[in-house]
């Protein structure tokens, strides 16, 4: 099998394959047999037509489409990997020569991993500016956390409602004297401040004591929902029935035993500190990680072909989809109450996929270039420690990970990464 | 004498006359009304073979019926000719 490869632009190429006379007969041969079970010819049974008689019935390109089938993807593939091509499409074939008892010769066009041309990638500068975690921020957690642990106190008879509490009351709505639909209620709980209801019903029922009745004149608002109350002049009779404000307890060793496992407010000052450090200095790693990548990934042009792209698009689009259904909506519908189409929506994400992709190769390029390789060890590591994440045995997550064709990416995903930490280690720091 | 044209009508092409060539034995549609004589004569001259034995049959037409209609095919008469070992008729042309 002879093949010769051409590039015609920077992410395709042409590959030219020549099937030798004698291999093209075999898979002709393949392909009468599974043709001739399939159609009659007078004076034969179904199956029982001895090829010649078959081609000269139907003529011989009845075999060529299977034939066809059967060899150009092999022969394809065997070119691909004599020219070491990174396909990265479907290929388009186009027949040169296709005659019985000569060579077969087709043209497959594919678009490939465009070849990349890395500029400067070491020494890339990012400033180190040393994280603080100031007083104030973990002030703010502590009172986070007491707000949270908040509790609920009934307050005595004569004690008059503030915004923030929370009240327990019986309403009735009445427009023009007539109660309206939807607009009575009993036992209800009601905090003041959170803007449940319409505006000023809240407001007006601050400094009502319990066992006092309130009477309410207000006015929808224009947008409501319903459209004979938007906009109208109603009454609400309101009882209120009792009145619970937040208590706060007061921030000490004894509201660190309890929000927390520690015994003493020190230590759990220290641990929010800690924790706010650790963050802080992540998404610093982050940030530094990526300006870093974005600077690598400037300096290179690329045409990326369109179908690694659109696949790249594919799959954020069904991760999207997956965190959707997290949320009990699926995909689908969330396209209907958008009324958006799919295409319409895998076209948000295309830049992003490009960049996404451009990233990858740009990183695997440098991989390439450093001679960064994941040693067998290495991913042994790699799955140990995923295997413990998801408290699985080891090897049943290897084999699950060789059966869904996963290793390599997560190879792919390592050498990924060790590229980042090498151009971290050749980034000179400046400190800011 | 009738012309061989006239003698071979057409070739029988079917599983079975396929298999009788692998004992170099042929297989025609002839005149009903040609002889061995004359089948041996056509097949020597129009193919440029040795004809060693020639069998003739004749074959009657199957009745068939098309709903209430009773009607026949036409009746045949077929003939087998051997040939010498190593001659051949290209027997597949013009099906």
């Amino acid at each position: 099998m002879k093949s010769t490869v051409e590039k015609i632009d920077q992410n395709k190429v042409v590959l030219e394959v020549e099937v030798p006379v004698d291999k093209f007969e075999v898979a002709l041969n393949k392909a009468y047999k599974k043709v001739v079970a399939k159609v009659s010819i007078p004076g034969f049974r179904k199956g029982k037509a001895p090829r010649k008689i078959l081609e000269q019935f139907y003529g011989p390109e009845v075999l060529f489409e299977d034939a066809l089938e059967i060899i150009v993807p092999e022969a394809y593939f065997n070119a691909v990997e004599e020219h070491n091509v990174e396909p990265v499409d479907q290929p388009n074939f186009d027949m040169v020569q296709l005659e019985l008892g000569k060579p077969l010769i087709f043209k497959a066009t594919v678009a490939v991993k465009p070849e990349v041309v890395l500029g400067e990638y070491k020494g890339l500068e990012y400033k180190a500016e040393p994280v603080e975690i100031t007083e104030e921020a973990v002030q703010q957690q502590l009172e986070n956390l007491q707000k949270r642990h908040a509790r609920m106190a009934e307050l005595s008879a004569d004690s008059e409602a503030q915004m923030g509490d929370t009240v327990m009351i019986d309403f009735e709505g009445f427009k023009d004297d007539v109660p309206f639909e939807g607009g009575k209620g009993a036992d209800y709980q009601l905090e003041l401040g959170s803007n449940t209801f319409i505006p000023g019903f809240e407001e007006a029922l601050v400094g009502v004591k319990v066992g006092e009745e309130r009477t309410l004149d207000l006015t929808f608002p224009e947008e409501y929902h319903v459209a004979e109350l938007a906009g109208q002049p109603v009454k609400f009779v309101t009882v209120i029935k009792e009145i619970k404000r937040k208590e706060y307890a007061p921030i000490d060793d004894e509201f660190a035993k309890d929000v927390s496992d520690f015994d003493t407010l020190a230590e759990l000052t220290e641990d929010i500190r800690k924790n706010l450090q650790t963050q802080a200095e992540q998404a610093k790693d982050r940030e530094i990680r990526n300006s870093l990548i974005d600077k690598a990934v400037e300096q290179v042009e690329i045409s990326i072909p369109e179908a690694m792209i659109n696949e790249r698009a594919e799959q954020m689009m069904q991760d999207y989809g997956r965190r959707l259904e997290y949320q009990g909506i699926s995909l689908d519908n969330f396209l209907e109450m958008t009324k958006q189409s799919k295409e319409s929506l895998m076209a948000n994400f295309l830049p992003e996929a490009e960049n996404s992709v451009k990233r990858d190769l740009v990183l695997q390029a440098i991989a390439k270039a450093e001679n960064l390789d994941v040693t067998d060890e290495e991913i042994d590591k790699e799955i140990a420690e995923l295997a413990e994440n998801y408290r699985q045995p080891a090897d049943v997550l290897r084999k699950l990970l060789v059966d869904n064709g996963q290793l390599s990416s997560l190879k792919d995903g390592m050498k990924a990464d060790k590229a980042i930490q090498f151009l971290i280690d050749n980034a000179s720091v400046q400190e800011g | 004498m009738r012309s061989p044209y006239d003698v071979l009508l057409k070739p029988v092409i079917t599983e079975k006359s396929m298999d009788l060539t692998a004992d170099n034995k042929y297989t025609f549609i002839i005149n009903p009304d040609a002889n061995k004589i004359e089948v041996k004569y056509a097949v020597e001259q129009l193919f440029k073979v040795k004809v060693l034995d020639v069998w003739t049959l004749n074959v009657k037409g199957k009745k068939k019926r098309m709903g209430k209609f009773v009607g026949r095919t036409s009746d045949r008469k077929k003939a087998i000719v051997k040939l010498r070992d190593g001659d051949k008729i290209e027997i597949f042309e013009g099906v």
